[in-house]
């Protein structure tokens, strides 16, 4: 049997998939309850949509690994609003470095607590002013050491290289003593053993 | 979902203030949607995974840009929509004839596994606008102008492509989905 609304029947798609106002809605369902084809596709209608219902929802292979990474992190500027520029946040940065200790601040923007952005803004100041001298301290001390250990060694080595000088000069000395007294026990003997040949000796 | 808004809105907030943590709260509450949306065009677990991650980066970068947080979920779609398309169009150039699968015929009374995957062959008969429209509406739960507004176009064309795309669901898994009476008759 057809529909005897034939064009004019109701959008039994956007019935089932929810999307019929609530007026219409009523309509359609008292249509459906005496017109056989209306039910008949609203049935099918309804029975793909519950096997589609039935595709698992897959689970991730892992996790999506964000942005825990500072590169990702916004600068401390952009930290106040997101539509700050750059140059804004300068010259807020500017003024808050003049007058963050002296007075109050008062930063233009309606959308913030005043106090909680004061604080905010000197937390973070001191902190970079923290680290900014945390890296020079740094810095110095590598520096420093640096140039103590490489005086260190330097002072050592002379050190040694003296000590080493010293013990040459003394083995040479001594070696050359012990030459001149092997020399001259040899002449003595050689001149011995020339007398007792030639009979020098005995006369 | 009213309540899943609100505490998305102030994750938002949060995030726009450079709270990474927020941001990652965030990813954690949508990476599976987005995830199973793009497995579900791209039909690779792996490129899904890729894209999901640009997804969620290229959200973080424009995040600034979003006007209003209660439509955070049809924007973030939109950058999902867009990243799956353009990946589309890269691994499927217009020349190359698209494969198409023909679902399987497992017959009726299947147990619901079965079922599942007869969907999941019979979705991949459909285009990928078709498929897409299908995904948005019948697992992402989103309404006509909110789809509209993920795929840039006319509602009346969202309609349009999701109602051809049932219609030959609707073919393609009538053997799946016939009651016993029916198959009876037909055999």
């Amino acid at each position: 049997m057809s529909c005897i609304l034939d064009r004019n029947k109701p959008d039994w798609k956007a019935y089932a998939l929810g999307e019929m106002a609530p007026a219409v809605r009523r309509e359609a369902e008292t249509h459906a309850s005496a017109c056989q084809e209306c039910h008949a596709e609203l049935a099918a209608t309804r029975i793909t949509l519950d096997a589609l219902s039935t595709l698992r929802e897959e689970e991730m292979p892992r996790r999506i690994a964000f942005v825990s990474d500072k590169v990702f992190e916004p600068r401390w500027w952009q930290r106040f609003s997101p539509r700050f520029s750059f140059a804004g946040a300068g010259l807020v940065a500017a003024a808050i470095l003049v007058h963050a200790f002296v007075r109050p601040i008062s930063v233009p923007m309606a959308s913030q607590n005043p106090a909680a952005l004061e604080t905010q803004i000197r937390a973070q100041v001191q902190s970079q002013i923290g680290a900014e001298i945390d890296r020079q301290v740094q810095q110095r001390v590598a520096a420093q050491l640096s140039s103590a250990i490489e005086s260190a060694v330097t002072k050592a080595v002379a050190e040694t290289q003296k000590q080493e000088g010293e013990r040459t000069v003394k083995l040479l000395a001594a070696a050359e003593r012990r030459y001149a007294e092997s020399a001259d026990i040899l002449n003595k003997q050689v001149g011995l053993m020339y007398a007792m040949n030639t009979g020098a000796g005995a006369r | 979902m009213i309540f899943r808004e609100v505490e998305d809105r102030d994750l938002i907030a949060k995030a726009r203030q450079g709270e990474v943590e927020a941001y990652n709260l965030l990813v954690s509450r949508w990476e599976k949607r987005i995830f199973n949306y793009l497995l579900r065009l791209v039909s690779n677990r792996e490129d899904a995974l890729d894209l999901s991650q640009d997804v969620f980066l290229k959200a973080y970068q424009n995040l600034p840009k979003l006007d209003d947080p209660g439509r955070f979920a049809p924007w973030l779609f939109r950058i999902a929509h867009n990243e799956a398309f353009s990946w589309l169009r890269r691994k499927r150039p217009e020349t190359e004839l698209a494969e198409e699968p023909r679902p399987a015929n497992l017959g009726a009374r299947m147990m619901p596994i079965e079922l599942s995957l007869a969907v999941e062959s019979a979705l991949k008969i459909l285009s990928d606008d078709q498929r897409e429209a299908v995904l948005l509406k019948v697992y992402q739960g989103f309404k006509f102008d909110e789809m509209a507004e993920i795929l840039d176009c006319p509602v009346s064309t969202v309609k349009s492509r999701l109602y051809t795309a049932l219609d030959l669901l609707k073919t393609a898994l009538a053997p799946s989905i016939l009651p016993k009476e029916a198959v009876r008759g037909q055999s």
